[in-house]
């Protein structure tokens, strides 16, 4: 063979920065890490890559964007705004549409990234949570995850509020209502965020820093962990011949399994920058400048806001107003649920292995149909905040379909009630049938009615103690 | 007693405008050439056969048998109102419990012009403006949009819901003279803007910007409704996830087992 | 994998689906090549979006289904198991870290009096440094309940800083004013409706004379979450917010009758001064906006 001198180059940069660092040992059990390569295991890498994109359009953008709510007249290209007010930062993102050359591809491929990182991370939650991922010792993962959920669903909202467009900025003061809901510290805490009352002259700033650079680095922070994790516990793998809680099945890391997520990220790059061209997404200059005064028909937040604005709209009107005191309306659909929502995701692992008992390692995944409670609890509350997010386009609904809005919202109410528990009764009949069929045997032994008679017993066990 | 309307509404203002065609024609060579006097009496004749079942003989509206409206009082509507109903096709009207919608006009456009000047003469409703968008500012009648109209209409025109199956409806087939008829009469829910509220000079950059609401710039691609992050979300669900997940199905395993290479040389690592 | 090359008399020989593999992968680089030219080309000529979102697109995407055809198709496909270890620290090594760490700490321990000043030191750091958040935003105060009208008799203007006539809003008129000098107030925001004679309009006990010739001023800020109540139904004298479709019926004070709010608009007392022009009494009936934990008080 002749000799390569590419080949003798990167040989010698190699043995170079090894006699620095000496991490040929550490460098060699890395590539030679086995994951097994099912494809809903990269679901995960889908949000990922979708951050990567949008840390590299995001950067891109701060380079052109301002901050600043100073009023300003506007005299760029669009001719129907030419010679109206607003604020410095909707101009700076109307230049960046029509003036800045590639300037409009980028902050569409950001927006639509920024959809499909949160879509990639709902798919990648309900595919851990149906195939009982966050089951021991991955509990602490399943934490870091929910955060890096809530972490991108804010940023999300942060980010589509900087361009001080109408849309955007009416969503802000319903944050910012919300705030004020809040009992005791309500005002106190809304006053603070916003800079005084809404809106006040610093929120596009304060957003601004926390969008591009606080909430980013904390999810750099945790998407490093959740890697971290991920590869001290070695991947799960579903049932097969040869997998068992002790060791792990798959596809060496060095070269396959890492080129074809290197060829992913290509990919899912490609998808965002097709959407980014092609789809026109959040046209800014027909909403026009925010002005409190004023809001459009058939207002609507980035879907994955969906279900809170869904949960706003089908909330009765009830008030709690006892001594002078007040809980407004928007705080049991727009604190209260968010809160008990989070709360019960972050608790979940806990929840299952107190009402099951099953405290031991679990490496091998379930299939969902071993699982019949697991997985009927899923799709209720599934079919619960689809439901809420019908609810937040009942006005497009009832326009699009000449239907009364009101009696749509009427259905949401029964039927946000109705219909988890006959899902969830469907699904365990189901799940059970499919096992029954296949001969693939119930896993757990819990039922229905066992569970209050087990957390009841957990807990004497526990007090006993 | 329950009267056959429609075939009447449609057989009625074709017959008689083929009879008062030759009244007319007689008369001056253009058509703005009517004897005022003429066009009230053909204005008329229309109205009594065709509006006069449902809003009176002098168009003071008529009960119902059970006491609701059947056809409301037209002594306000004006000329503006009586424009905007008839040229949009909401009158004549088949079922007054419904909300009135576009429609291929009833009348030719003569026989509007004349039924408008007729219920004009019936009471002091407000005078159809002279919308000229030739001249208007495009970005001033964006600014009058956004404060008196997107709230019903969208920022985008495209409609919008209102309470109890109502609808504000779309802007996509509105002349410049359908809007400023509309603004000034304030059809059906629609409430008025009086000229002191949106002047005359306005109007016309209201009706500008609303020409313009039709087929705006969309220099981002496929416009997808414009109305913004709903349709936005089904492209990126529908669309971006499918091609994600479609990908990830094509690069991963799809079964838990793979059947392993067996008899075959390990592939090549050089 | 039946596309890997093979050693045959010690030359690599691929199979004739492993050609047409190598041949579509090096065509997607190919592709890919040429779109990342284009792009440059098309951003030096001017930049269109849809041509820049589309060759980008297939740029990424060429070098993508290049490297996934690679993978699968020429790279190593074996099974491979990977034995896991226990993940918690065998005994010997928890006793050494226990014994390790016991060491160092019996010097923290026996120094009592030092570890609970050291914890109150930075305790009262820790809080201290929480002060500047204080700096963050004013006092709640009377801000919230309270608009510019407060300082009525004051004139009610458009936003362009028109005061109004009665005679200038027309029967089912509909016009957002705020007080003169304020037209910036983002609290102030009122609506001016003209209702119909026909409409049974009944005043709340005490307001009998804050309407002038049937004119009536709501806030239009929504009492759920604050949006700009803006759409007037004027055959039904409904006000309807277009956020969460809250509905207030203007004949009867503006009470919510659908939706989540569970409050009615303030009203504004309206009466006229010597010129003729609308103007404001006093504030509204009670604080504007979305509720809050103290606004009764």
């Amino acid at each position: 063979m002749a000799r390569d001198p590419t080949r003798l180059l990167t040989h010698r940069l190699a043995r170079w920065v090894d006699s620095r660092l000496g991490a040929a040992k550490l460098v060699r059990t890395a590539l030679n890490k086995v994951f097994p390569d099912h494809w809903s295991f990269m679901i995960g890498e889908l949000g990922l890559y979708c951050f990567i994109v949008l840390v590299l359009t995001g950067v891109y953008l701060t380079f052109f964007f301002d901050a600043s709510q100073q009023e300003v007249t506007y005299n760029g290209s669009y001719a129907p705004l030419r010679g109206v007010e607003m604020t410095a930062a909707y101009r700076s993102a109307l230049e960046l549409s029509f003036d800045v050359r590639a300037g409009l591809v980028m902050r569409q491929i950001h927006h639509w990234a920024a959809l499909l990182f949160l879509a990639s991370i709902a798919v990648h939650l309900a595919r851990v949570f149906f195939t009982g991922a966050f089951r021991r010792p991955r509990e602490i993962n399943w934490i870091v995850g929910c955060t890096l959920l809530i972490l991108a669903l804010l940023n999300g909202l942060f980010g589509y509020s900087l361009l001080d467009d109408q849309l955007s900025g009416t969503g802000l003061r319903i944050v910012y209502s919300i705030t004020l809901s809040i009992p005791v510290v309500g005002t106190w805490l809304a006053s603070l965020f916003f800079g005084g009352e809404f809106p006040g002259p610093d929120i596009i700033e304060r957003l601004y820093v926390i969008h591009i650079l606080l909430i980013p680095a904390a999810i750099a922070v945790l998407l490093a962990v959740h890697l971290a994790i991920l590869v001290r516990h070695k991947h799960t793998h579903f049932p097969g011949p040869g997998r068992r809680d002790d060791n792990v099945v798959g596809e060496r890391l060095w070269p396959t399994y890492a080129a074809k997520a290197l060829g992913l990220f290509f990919l899912t790059s490609a998808v965002v920058a097709f959407l980014g061209g092609v789809f026109q997404i959040n046209p800014i200059w027909i909403y026009g400048p925010f002005d409190p005064a004023e809001v459009s028909a058939a207002s609507q937040p980035d879907w994955y806001m969906g279900w809170l604005d869904g949960a706003l709209r089908i909330m009765p009107g009830w008030e709690i107003r006892a001594f002078g005191f007040e809980i407004p309306n928007p705080f049991f659909p727009g604190v209260l649920l968010a809160g008990i929502t989070f709360l019960l995701l972050y608790a979940w692992p806990f929840l299952e292995a107190r009402v099951t008992g099953d405290h031991a390692e679990h490496h091998v995944l379930d299939r969902p149909r071993q699982r019949p409670v697991r997985t009927a609890l899923g799709t209720a509350t599934i079919s619960f905040y689809t439901v809420l997010f019908l609810g937040g386009a009942a006005d497009v609904m009832a326009a699009t379909f000449g239907l009364s809005v009101n009696a749509i919202l009427w259905t949401f109410r029964i039927l946000v009630l109705v219909l988890p528990p006959i899902v969830a009764w469907i699904t365990y009949q189901l799940c059970k049938e499919l096992a029954a069929r296949d001969g693939v045997p119930i896993a757990s032994r819990v039922t229905w009615r066992e569970i209050p008679g087990r957390l009841r017993r957990r807990h004497a066990a526990a007090e006993a103690d | 007693m329950r009267i056959r309307l429609r075939p009447l509404l449609i057989a009625a203002p074709v017959l008689v405008t083929l009879a008062v065609t030759p009244l007319v024609a007689g008369g001056a060579p253009a058509q703005d050439g009517q004897d005022d006097d003429d066009l009230l009496a053909v204005g008329r004749e229309l109205y009594l056969t065709g509006c006069a079942s449902c809003h009176g003989e002098t168009g003071e509206g008529v009960d119902g048998p059970d006491g609701d409206l059947r056809g409301p009082s037209l002594v306000e509507a004006g000329e503006a109102g009586a424009y905007y109903y008839l040229s949009t096709g909401r009158m004549p009207l088949a079922n007054p419990e419904e909300q009135p919608i576009r429609k291929p006009p009833a009348y030719t456009p003569d026989a509007i012009d004349a039924l408008v000047a007729y219920v004009a003469s019936l009471g002091n409703g407000p005078e159809l403006p002279d919308v000229d968008i030739g001249d208007a500012d495009l970005a001033n009648g964006g600014v009058i949009y956004r404060a008196n109209c997107q709230a019903c209409h969208s920022a985008s025109g495209s409609g919008g819901a209102l309470s109890y199956g109502r609808a504000a409806p779309g802007l996509a087939d509105a002349t410049p003279l359908q809007v400023g008829a509309a603004v000034r009469t304030g059809p059906g829910q629609m409430p008025v803007f009086g000229p002191d509220i949106i002047t005359d000079e306005e109007l016309d950059d209201l009706a500008a910007y609303v020409e313009y609401l039709k087929s705006p710039e969309d220099p981002g691609g496929v416009p997808i409704g414009r109305t913004g992050p709903i349709p936005e979300g089904f492209v990126a669900w529908l669309i971006g996830m499918t091609a994600l997940l479609a990908l990830v199905a094509w690069i991963g395993t799809r079964a838990p087992i793979r059947p392993r290479s067996a008899g075959r040389a390990p592939a090549g690592h050089e | 994998m039946s596309d890997a090359p093979r050693q045959v008399a010690g030359e690599t020989v691929l199979t004739r689906r492993g050609v047409r593999v190598e041949l579509a992968s090096a065509a997607s680089f190919v592709v890919a090549m040429l779109a990342s030219i284009g792009l440059a080309v098309v951003y030096w000529q001017g930049g269109q979006p849809q041509a820049e979102g589309v060759l980008l697109a297939l740029a990424l995407g060429g070098i993508g289904v290049g490297i996934v055809l690679w993978a699968k198709h020429f790279m190593p496909n074996d099974e491979v198991v990977e034995e896991r270890e226990p993940l918690e620290s065998s005994e010997e090594d928890v006793a050494a870290f226990t014994a390790d760490f016991a060491a160092g700490q019996s010097s923290l321990r026996s120094r009592r009096v030092l570890v609970a000043t050291a914890g109150g030191a930075c305790a009262a750091l820790g809080v201290a440094v929480l002060f500047p958040i204080r700096s963050l935003g004013p006092r709640p105060g009377r801000g919230l309940k309270e608009t510019p009208y407060r300082t009525a008799p004051i004139r009610v203007v458009t936003n362009e800083g028109e005061p109004l006539r009665p005679e200038d809003l027309p029967v089912d008129g509909f016009v957002t004013v705020w007080p003169e000098g304020h037209t910036d107030a983002a609290d102030a925001s009122t609506l001016l409706i003209h209702v119909r004679d026909s409409q049974d309009f009944q005043p709340a006990p005490g307001r009998e004379d804050w309407t002038v010739d049937n004119i009536v001023a709501y806030s239009k800020l929504c009492t759920h979450v604050g949006c700009p109540v803006g759409l007037y139904q004027a055959e039904l004298g409904l006000l309807l917010c277009p956020c969460h479709q809250s509905t207030f019926d203007v004949l009867e004070h503006a009470r919510p009758i659908f939706g989540p709010a569970a409050r009615s608009l303030p009203q504004l007392p309206l009466d006229t001064d010597e010129q003729g022009y609308i103007i404001a009494t006093a504030d509204f009936s009670g604080p504007v906006g979305p509720g809050f934990w103290d606004r009764d008080r």
